[in-house]
């Protein structure tokens, strides 16, 4: 079983980890034979053609590894099946495919693989068989070669989905709020983000994508006022609100859909009544004179459940009893009635099922539709791809570029959240003119201000290959 | 966009010094203070020389003295002890502020089995035993019943804190015991002759019991099997699960190893001096409490927890001998030493890395 999140002993060694429970002995067990853990791991890993350092610890290792080092923990353990939970979420585009090839030479050496995933795509390409589940029962088995991702997609909802969200022309208005040279260092004093600017207006969704842990959180943290940024400015609504406290943002209409819902969103043990009032508590609407209008918020609760199709429909149920597609319906309902100007969704959609997925996009482009500034972070390519009118790619804390989502493929984006800045490679065609990116370009940060881009070598196969 | 490859280096050779400076911090700090006090040692022995007639002569004089190197063992191992045995749990992911009371129940039950038996290490033995048992009571409630981990610590401490003197009074009618026989200390020939360490080949058997402990400790968390498991349970007991070993058994274990430490600490401190007393803090006074600090100080590691206790010790010896001279530095200040050590090297350094899963409890998924 490899699971989701590693289970991995961060300050032990690769050997140390692989090895653990079942430690090669000498002396009658009273040690253990360091030497002939270290040689097992490296002769495994031989075999399977893996690159591992048995020697590193695995708190110095690239994600990408440590996914390795699980794998190599099953196959030391003599494991013929392997279940994968989930493997490619924490990974680049190019470690999915080192993943992808990991995975061809094991069951090439005769080990079963059970892949489970709700990317279609990946299904797609790792399966020979696949089968869907839908509310904990099986309702279909289909052969990888003969299906399509509609067809995939219809199972899992139960009905036909839109792969692509129509999405229209953004009609931009001014700039929300703005973000210059903002420095934030991480709980450990480290650089998370490195002197990011950018603008949102409003009626636009500004996309910002990359892999986890290259910042994201700090910066949005910063911008909402859960952190303190070390350096730059944030402007909203023209006010400068770099110290401002979270309490003033919510007030001054700043809506926010957290990344992570259970520690953030939701208090789990408090009903649908209670947290529909987070973030409100202070409002006139529902707690004048420091006393809290429970009818009114009963209301308003009950509209969110109704309106934004939380289920079941109980303001009495306890956020903890809902599944996490519901309760992230709820979130993005209780943000989005505020009447915001800007919305700041952090991976909306992680974790959800499909259907919410839809809903919860749809409602995002619907705000934008209003007029509302929408700042969306997501390591989902597809999503911020789709939904983006322009994207930020974040790399180790900075953009590395600021492309327009239309305009580029899923490769390109994927070498841009490697790292790799445009032109390093040779880059060929001239930038697109004229398009959504031009007048944007003045605001972005300095290096990124004139983006030289491949052209578009595939653009039919590209984009539709992963798009879930 | 030509220049976009040089602020890339830029950044680069910035997020290097970044790393380099965290790099500097984490290891040279203890290295830092090592460092200090040799050269302050060696200033004032030098100082000494120089004038013995000084205070830094008689500074000097204390300091070089064998007596002062014999007080300092013998101070130390009752919190030494106990260190290990903090470090045993803590690493396992069992925070144990217990200890204090391990060393109070251990103390005085070794004296009480010495008393009956007649016999110095069946009262040891039963030292160690009172305080495995309460040991088990502790991991029980913490592990069983996933009570919270700093509460049954604290009510460990008040539970033998209130029992032992009260034991006494029942049994002896005062709150301190009579005495009993004291073992004899080991003396080593020839190497006992030498000028400054002879203290280290003439002490009593439980200094020379410590340092085995201190080797033995170390020996099983960097060579055994079972050390990894107690590091894979404080640091990440899913992972030691999945990998098939119970984390229930291995804190449990753990939890009772430094229960067996901290007895031999606590019934080493009272049968040295072949007497329990109970009055307001106990003979134990907070050595449980200063061997939290000399683990925390010395980073979870056995070999620094002794040096750092060594150190804690050595003042509490020097200021000791001080007094005797007629040099009085008040003891409550330097009683608060090392608790003003450990709150600096926590708040002004923080590098001491605490175990990821320490204090939380481990809920298997059946």
């Amino acid at each position: 079983m490899i699971h989701q999140h590693f289970m991995l002993v961060d300050p032990m060694t690769v050997t140390e980890n692989i090895t653990l429970g079942n430690e090669p002995r000498k002396w009658g067990g009273l040690a253990v034979d360091r030497r002939g853990a270290r040689e097992a791991v490296v002769e495994l890993a031989d075999r399977y053609g893996f690159d591992v350092d048995p020697d590193a610890r695995i708190e110095d290792i690239s994600v990408g590894e440590q996914q390795r080092v699980e794998i190599l923990k099953a196959l030391y353990r003599g494991a013929d099946t392997l279940i994968l939970d989930e493997p490619t979420a924490v990974l680049t585009p190019q470690e999915v495919d080192e993943l992808f090839d990991v995975l061809d030479e094991l069951t090439a050496q005769g080990k079963t693989i059970i892949f489970i995933t709700h990317k279609l795509g990946e299904a797609m390409r790792a399966a020979d068989e696949i089968s869907v589940l839908r509310d904990g029962r099986k309702v279909g088995t289909v052969d990888a070669d003969a299906t399509t991702q509609e067809e995939l997609a219809e199972l899992m909802v139960g009905r036909e989905v839109l792969l692509d969200v129509d999405h229209g022309t953004a009609e931009t208005g001014e700039v929300v709020a703005s973000v210059s040279d903002v420095v934030v260092d991480d709980d450990r004093g480290v650089r998370a983000v490195d002197g990011v600017s950018f603008d949102v207006r409003a009626g636009e969704v500004f996309g910002i994508a990359g892999v986890d842990g290259n910042g994201q959180s700090e910066l949005v943290e910063a911008v909402t006022g859960l952190r303190t940024p070390d350096a730059g400015e944030i402007r909203f609504r023209g006010e400068d609100v770099t110290t401002a406290s979270r309490r003033q943002r919510i007030e001054a209409g700043m809506a926010y859909v957290p990344e992570d819902r259970q520690d953030r969103g939701l208090v789990m043990q408090f009903d649908l009544v209670e947290n529909g009032l987070l973030g409100s508590q202070h409002g006139a609407e529902f707690a004048a004179n420091g006393r809290i209008d429970w009818s009114q918020t009963r209301g308003h609760a009950e509209a969110i459940i109704d309106e934004y199709d939380v289920r079941p429909p109980d303001a009495d149920a306890e956020a903890e009893s809902l599944s996490g597609g519901n309760q992230q319906k709820f979130i993005v309902g209780r943000e989005f009635e505020r009447d915001p100007e800007l919305v700041v969704a952090s991976h909306p959609t992680r974790g959800v099922d499909v259907g919410s997925i839809e809903f919860i996009h749809e409602r995002l482009l619907e705000l934008r539709r209003q007029g509302v500034g929408i700042l969306l972070v997501s390591s989902k390519l597809e999503e911020v791809q789709g939904l983006s009118d322009r994207l930020a790619v974040v790399y180790e804390g900075e953009f590395v570029d600021v492309v327009d989502p239309e305009e580029t493929t899923e490769e390109e984006l994927g070498l841009l959240m490697a790292g790799e800045r445009p032109g390093d490679d040779g880059g060929g065609g001239g930038g697109p003119e004229g398009t959504a990116s031009g007048d944007a370009a003045e605001t972005e940060s300095g290096d990124a201000s004139e983006t030289e881009r491949d052209g578009p070598a595939d653009p039919t196969n590209a984009g539709d290959g992963e798009r879930a | 966009m030509s220049d976009a490859p040089a602020d890339r280096a830029d950044d680069d050779t910035a997020a290097e010094n970044v790393e380099r400076e965290t790099l500097f911090e984490r290891y040279t700090t203890r290295a830092l203070v090592a460092g200090v006090t040799v050269v302050a040692v060696v200033a004032l022995l030098l100082a000494g020389l120089a004038f013995p007639d000084s205070l830094a002569g008689t500074l000097a004089d204390v300091l070089t003295s064998r007596n002062t190197l014999a007080a300092t063992l013998r101070l130390s191992v009752p919190i030494a002890f106990a260190a290990l045995g903090g470090i045993f749990a803590e690493k396992s992911g069992v925070i144990n502020i217990g200890l204090e009371g391990f060393l109070i129940i251990s103390a005085f039950g070794a004296i009480y089995v010495a008393d009956i038996t007649g016999g110095v290490w069946i009262g040891f033995a039963g030292g160690v035993v009172a305080s495995t048992l309460l040991a088990a009571l502790f991991a029980v409630v913490t592990i069983g019943f996933r009570a919270d981990q700093i509460i049954a610590g604290l009510a460990v401490w008040l539970i033998a804190l209130g029992l032992a003197p009260f034991a006494s009074q029942v049994i002896y009618g005062s709150p301190n015991t009579p005495t009993v026989a004291t073992s004899p200390s080991i003396t080593v020939p020839v190497l006992a002759d030498l000028p400054f360490f002879g203290a280290l080949f003439s002490a009593s058997p439980s200094v020379y019991m410590l340092f085995a402990a201190v080797a033995g400790s170390w020996y099983v968390f960097e060579r055994t099997a079972f050390g990894r498991w107690i590091r894979a349970s404080g640091e990440n007991p899913k992972a030691l699960d999945t990998a098939g070993v119970s984390v229930t058994r291995v804190r449990y274990a753990a939890v009772l190893i430094s229960g067996v430490l901290a007895g031999m600490g606590g019934a080493a401190l009272s049968l040295d001096l072949g007497q329990f007393t109970g009055n307001g803090p106990t003979m134990v006074n907070g050595k449980g409490f200063i061997a939290i600090v000399a683990y925390l100080f010395g980073n979870y590691n056995p070999v620094g927890a002794f040096l750092s206790t060594m150190l804690f010790a050595g003042l509490d010896a020097v200021q000791t001998v001080l007094q005797l001279q007629g040099i009085g530095i008040p003891r409550q200040l330097i009683r608060i030493t090392p608790f003003v050590v450990v709150i600096v090297v926590l708040a002004l350094v923080g590098r001491t890395r605490l175990p990821e899963a320490a204090g939380d409890h481990y809920e298997t998924e059946d």
